[in-house]
């Protein structure tokens, strides 16, 4: 029995993953547990070990394309096995002599044939092009919606009314499937299901010549987290009322705190403490006295979180990454410290998981180590506030003395949270930072 | 029925007989030496010349049909070939009167006819004239291939005929460098400048068309005579005996002109009836006719018995005799004339004939009878030529015919269209896409009255051009300006500003129409723009396409969509083919007003409009609204495309409900093949065609207030072509589409539209498009028609049915599936 190898869902709001690379080909022996492939989601990249032994017998989606969820992506089995039923095509067996690496054009032709031949006979699920499209869209698991159309087929309602019960296809679905669908015939509702849709292709990169040098230019495809970005990006400046508050605060009282963890690194081991980990924990203390600060708000309904989970903005090769700091507030500054460097390490090497880039109650972004006096950060949707840290300037007292002011730009949405209120809070936190070492101590 | 007719029971039952004249039956009797008076050598060696190059071409197509060679030229050509060897002298005969101001209609069997009427206008025109025309068309195409290659350089008559052999030649064989680029070929060959009009592969197809361009030449006031030929087997063919009878008819003798100011007479047309006593085989006289004599039948149309008379048709002499008379009779204001040609085939129906209808020893005699050695033995018995001059002649032509033959299978002088490289050559010439105005700018209409002058025109001045009060609450009907209204103002309109648009059809005038649009033209169109017609569905179409032809623009109407039917040929071959026939070269710009009943049950309730959409060739539009309907029968009279102009009598006082500012005064278009929004919604998509808009209408307001369903509906307006665009604009985002419509469903426009729809917007759609039409029954009484007809209530069942289940919602239609 050869078995499919299908793409795995990471997380709920992912929809399609990119295979970055193969480890195998076809005709290759594999065993249980050796690595298979590796892809990237929007949001992170992952390894695919092997669920079986057995020689893999074709190999359904090239390095860069973009394979829905659930999706099969290759079948392991026995040589000279059927997989007609995973590839669609009844003509391609796996004979001895096919047992040899299938070059692009081929395999890519396999990949576009429409897999409705997965399904048996007799096994048909009616559902309607525009609501098939709208589940694959959602990742609403199609074979267990209730059908309401004519001849009991599924239309655009019936997956409405899913996605408002909240119900999607799970990780826990998917592993139930991955764990008995290998077993037998019972498999595969999941993928009957998904595998109607035809695969998209990325175009290659192409250079095109206008008559001068001048002209040549190369076309980038939008990678998937930058797609990600800029869907987030444009629904939080067109869905809120966004504007920004600019303060600085006299880090005189940071700055020498930070100096004196910096000359006892030795004693205390505690010398990695940074400036921006101090904002995050005067954040982390402050937030908590305004609940709708440190919240999200979908549609009418605001999420008052009991603690903070600060988004903290990490700049990545693959575009602007914000895993969470869950419960920041239970955290010292050192436990903080310690967090947020391995988030963004792990945000940077891309092994951050989905549900680790969600959820979060706040963000806090730094451009301060580019220079930046003050800006407009945008605001990470369902939250409703974001704190961008700016860079040290210095400046005079009243009595023309010297001091460091660091700038604070707390944007804010104005159908969230009034004018006065959000200054009320970025002032408390100007407050804190400048009396640091009292905050520590409460 | 003109008042000033009066009908009264003692002229009805007035006691008598009814007596005829005489038909002459061949009386030819001149002798050599009268005819001596009126002919020189020349002009009796160009009639022999001329019967012999048609005798050779005919020669040739045979071996290259039977032997695929010809004089050692090899080719298969596997288009028709009806060839009428033996029939020479009667084409030439009659050619030799004509000039390019005469027109001349053919049949299936017309070869020889366009050779001759070439060769005879080639004799009558300058070589300046001669030469400007071979220049002029198509940009000089045809002549550039056989220009210089004349053993004889400089005779342009010589390259003239050249011209005319090849051009012909080139168009059977369906080459770009023939006449019609080869869209015609063999059957329907033609060459307007000579005055050779289409033939046509319809046996007595052209008989109408005919009447059409005779119609054009007495509308307005143009010279020279229209002939329609035909065979004897046409005499059996509907569309023939209503243009005998249409050009017969007594108003244009007694009632057509101004005032004494515009009498021109009768019909300028000779139905001249090529008799070769087979149509294919069947016997005309002895077997398929009761006539016995085909010129027995101009008794039957016309008191002067259609002057009909027989001639001898293998006698090119006799023939120019008859055919010369009858046109001083047209000429005269005494048309229309009938002249039987007798005459006769050797050649078979085409070169697969085997003649299993006729016996040798008859074919044998008529061969020996040979219409060109009787008169080459005539002329040499008469010392007016030698036999070696008849053999140079002869061998010329032979030479010649073998050069033009030779040029034309030549593949790079002579190329077919290229659908490879052009795949959309065809498709781009089915319209013409122009717009005229005037077909005529440089003449004045002729009128009656002075337009603000018209009391219809004084009548909608007073109407209401919206159909809602400032309040927003509807009108009294009889206050709106109806549909009707606006197709009668474009119409009016365009009187004033085409002198060559005539409107014609039954109850046209003083009825004004059987259902008005047309009240108010009787007072301001003279007879001969605006008329009666017969009972004739094919007659009216088909004259109104040989109108066209001709030069001029017609609107006529057939009362009912249902009486399509009796002008299946015209509308169906004729109308829709003639553009792309021509190359483009023929212009079309005739409008055929038809009307979907209700009410009258099985025959008078029928939307056809999938009929016409079917054929290629046609627009097709079905406004429902008084500003679309306006708007488009401008467009429609503005172009030079046929269109079928389908109204609804259901809403022909329905006033303007959806463009504010109401129904313009001036004129203004409509665009062919825009549908328009006239609801907007977003969960499903109502697509209408024609009356049943309100219907549609009316089903998404209920949809909207009893279930909260938004429907958007769009009203399609045209149906050929049709811009699928705002269509699958609205189907993407309500992913639902019903198409309703008062046709019966199957195979209609609705169906058409519905796969074209699944087609281009699956991926978007959430149920199939659902098409909801009448029912595939006759049409009941009017009391049943909510069982047949698409009602509001039916398209929410069938939404609810097929395509979004509403709760709660009680069907009073069961839509089954098919």
């Amino acid at each position: 029995m050869a078995n499919p190898v299908i793409m795995p869902r990471q997380g709920q709001s992912v929809e399609a993953c990119i295979i970055t690379a193969w480890h195998k080909k076809v005709g290759d022996a594999v065993s249980e547990g050796e690595l298979l492939f590796s892809y990237e989601t929007d949001k992170s990249a992952f390894d695919e070990k092997s669920p079986v032994s057995g020689t893999i017998l074709a190999i359904l989606a090239l390095d860069g394309d973009v394979v829905p969820c659930l999706d099969t992506v290759c079948v392991i089995g026995q040589t000279g096995e059927d997989i007609s039923a995973f590839t669609g095509d009844p003509a391609v067996e796996a004979k001895e002599e096919d047992a040899v690496p299938v070059s692009p054009t081929a395999v890519s032709a396999l990949a576009q044939t429409p897999v409705h031949s997965v399904r048996q006979e007799g096994d048909t699920l009616r559902i309607s092009p525009r609501a098939k499209a709208l589940a694959l869209q959602t990742g609403v698991d199609m074979t267990r919606v209730a059908a309401t159309g004519p001849h009991g087929r599924i239309i655009q309602r019936d997956i409405d009314a899913a996605l408002d019960s909240g119900y999607h296809s799970t990780v826990a679905d998917v592993e139930a499937y991955l764990a008995g669908g290998y077993k037998g015939d019972t498999a595969v509702t999941v993928a009957k299901g998904t595998a109607l849709e035809v695969m998209e292709t990325q175009p290659d990169n192409t250079v095109y010549v206008s008559g001068t040098d001048f002209g040549l230019y190369e076309e980038a495809p939008m990678s998937g987290v930058r797609k990600a970005i800029s869907r987030s990006m444009c629904a939080s400046l067109t869905e809120m009322a966004q504007l920004t508050l600019n303060a600085s605060f006299d880090a005189t009282s940071v700055m020498e705190y930070r100096k004196h963890l910096k000359e006892n690194a030795g004693i205390l081991g505690l010398g990695k403490i940074t400036l921006n980990d101090m904002v995050l924990y005067a954040v982390s203390r402050t937030l908590l006295g305004h609940p709708y600060i440190n919240a999200n708000l979908i549609e009418d309904t605001f999420r008052l979180y009991h603690h903070a989970n600060i988004g903290l903005a990490v700049d990545t090769d693959r575009g602007l990454l914000v895993p969470t700091l869950f419960g920041a507030d239970t955290m010292t500054l050192s436990q903080i410290a310690e967090a947020s460097k391995d988030a963004a390490e792990r945000a940077r090497s891309g092994r951050l998981s989905p549900d680790e880039m969600s959820g979060g109650s706040f963000t806090v972004t730094n451009l301060g180590s580019l220079g930046i006096e003050s800006f407009t950060p945008v605001i990470n949707p369902p939250q409703t506030a974001i704190l961008g840290v700016c860079t040290i300037t210095n400046r005079l007292r009243a009595d023309g003395s010297v001091y460091p002011a660091m700038g604070l730009s707390l944007t804010f949405d104005h159908r969230a949270v009034d004018g006065a209120p959000a200054a009320k809070f970025l002032s408390e936190l100007c407050t804190n930072l400048e009396n640091f070492q009292l905050l520590l101590a409460k | 029925m003109p008042k000033n007719q009066y009908i009264s029971p003692s002229d009805a039952f007035a006691s008598g007989s009814l007596t005829f004249d005489k038909i002459p039956l061949c009386q030819y009797k001149k002798t050599l030496a009268q005819e001596k008076k009126l002919y020189t050598k020349a002009d009796f060696m160009r009639i022999y010349r001329d019967m012999r190059i048609i005798r050779e071409f005919e020669t040739m197509l045979n071996d290259i049909k039977t032997k695929s060679a010809y004089n050692g030229v090899e080719y298969n050509n596997p288009g028709p070939a009806h060839l009428s060897i033996g029939q020479e002298a009667s084409a030439v005969g009659q050619a030799y009167c004509l000039d390019i101001n005469d027109f001349t209609f053919g049949s299936h069997r017309s070869h020889g006819e366009i050779l001759a009427k070439g060769l005879s206008s080639i004799e009558k025109l300058t070589e300046t004239e001669l030469y400007d025309i071979m220049q002029e068309f198509l940009g000089g195409n045809i002549l550039r291939v056989v220009e210089g290659k004349q053993e004889k350089q400089g005779d342009v008559k010589e390259l003239a005929v050249d011209f005319l052999l090849y051009g012909a030649l080139a168009e059977i064989f369906a080459r770009t460098t023939g006449f019609n680029k080869g869209l015609g070929g063999s059957m329907h060959a033609f060459f307007i400048p000579f005055g050779i009009f289409p033939n046509n592969a319809i046996v007595g197809g052209a008989a109408p068309v005919a009447l059409g361009a005779a119609l054009y030449k007495r509308s307005n006031h143009k010279k020279g005579i229209v002939i329609a030929n035909s065979g004897d087997g046409a005499l059996g063919r509907g569309p023939v005996l209503e243009a005998l009878n249409m050009a017969s008819m007594d108003q244009i003798r007694k009632l057509w002109g101004m005032d004494g100011k515009y009498e021109d007479g009768g019909m300028p047309i000779l139905f001249n009836v090529f008799n070769n006593f087979y149509g294919m085989g069947g016997q005309t006289r002895g077997e398929t006719m009761g006539f016995d004599i085909a010129a027995r039948l101009g008794a039957g149309f016309s008191p002067d018995m259609l002057h009909a008379e027989k001639v001898n048709g293998y006698d090119p002499l006799a023939v120019i005799d008859a055919t010369q008379r009858k046109k001083e009779l047209l000429l005269k204001g005494e048309g229309p004339a009938m002249l039987e040609v007798a005459t006769y085939r050797v050649s078979g129906h085409s070169p697969s004939d085997s003649s299993t209808y006729r016996s040798e020893e008859e074919i044998e005699e008529w061969k020996a009878a040979c219409p060109i050695a009787a008169y080459r033995k005539k002329l040499v018995e008469g010392g007016i030529a030698t036999e070696e001059e008849f053999d140079a002649i002869e061998a010329d032509i032979v030479k010649r015919i073998t050069k033009i033959c030779r040029m034309s299978i030549d593949e790079e002088i002579s190329p077919r269209m290229d659908l490879d490289s052009q795949p959309d050559i065809i498709s781009s010439i089915m319209f013409s896409n122009q717009s005229v105005p005037s077909m005529d700018p440089d003449r004045e209409a002729e009128v009656l009255i002075p337009k603000e002058e018209n009391p219809r025109v004084k009548q909608l001045a007073g109407k209401a051009r919206y159909a809602f009060d400032e309040k927003g609450d509807m009108l009294p009907k009889i206050k709106q300006f109806g549909l009707r209204d606006g197709i009668f103002e474009a119409i009016l309109d365009k009187f004033y500003e085409d002198p060559t648009l005539i409107a014609y059809g039954e109850d046209n005038r003083d009825w004004g129409g059987a259902f008005a649009v047309y009240r108010g033209l009787t007072e301001a169109i003279p007879y001969h723009r605006f008329f009666n017609s017969p009972i004739s569905e094919a007659a009216i179409v088909g004259s109104a396409v040989g109108y066209a032809m001709a030069g001029g623009r017609a609107i006529v109407e057939l009362m009912y969509a249902d009486f399509i039917g009796c002008a299946g040929d015209e509308i169906f071959n004729q109308l829709s083919k003639w553009q792309s026939m021509s190359a483009g070269i023929l212009k079309m710009p005739v409008v055929v007003r038809v009307s979907v009943g209700s009410k009258y049950g099985a025959q008078h309730s029928q939307d056809w409009t999938a009929l016409t959409a079917h054929i290629p060739g046609l627009k097709v539009c079905f406004p429902a609204t008084p500003y679309d309907a306006k708007g488009l029968m401008c467009a429609a009279l503005n172009g030079t495309d046929p269109v079928i102009f389908f109204e609804s009598q259901r809403i022909y006082d329905i006033g303007e409900q959806f463009h504010e500012g109401g129904v313009p005064v001036g004129s203004y278009e409509i665009p062919f093949g825009e549908p328009d929004v006239k609801r907007v919604g977003t969960d499903v998509t109502i697509l209408t065609i024609g009356a049943v808009l309100y219907r549609g209408l009316a089903a998404a307001q209920k949809l909207q207030e009893q279930y909260g369903i938004s429907a958007e509906v769009i009203d399609a307006r045209s149906i050929v072509p049709f811009n699928y665009e705002k269509v699958l604009e609205s189907v993407k985002k309500t992913g639902r589409i019903i198409i309703v419509g008062d046709a019966c469903d199957r195979n209609s426009v609705m169906r058409d539209m519905a796969s074209n729809i699944a087609e281009m917007a699956f991926d978007y759609l959430d149920a199939p498009p659902v098409v909801f039409g009448s029912r595939n029954w006759i049409t009941p009484a009017y009391e049943f028609e909510k069982y047949f007809f698409p009602q509001a209530d039916g398209i929410i069942d069938v939404i609810s049915q097929k395509i979004l289940p509403i709760p709660g919602h009680v069907s009073t239609v069961n839509e089954s599936e098919l």
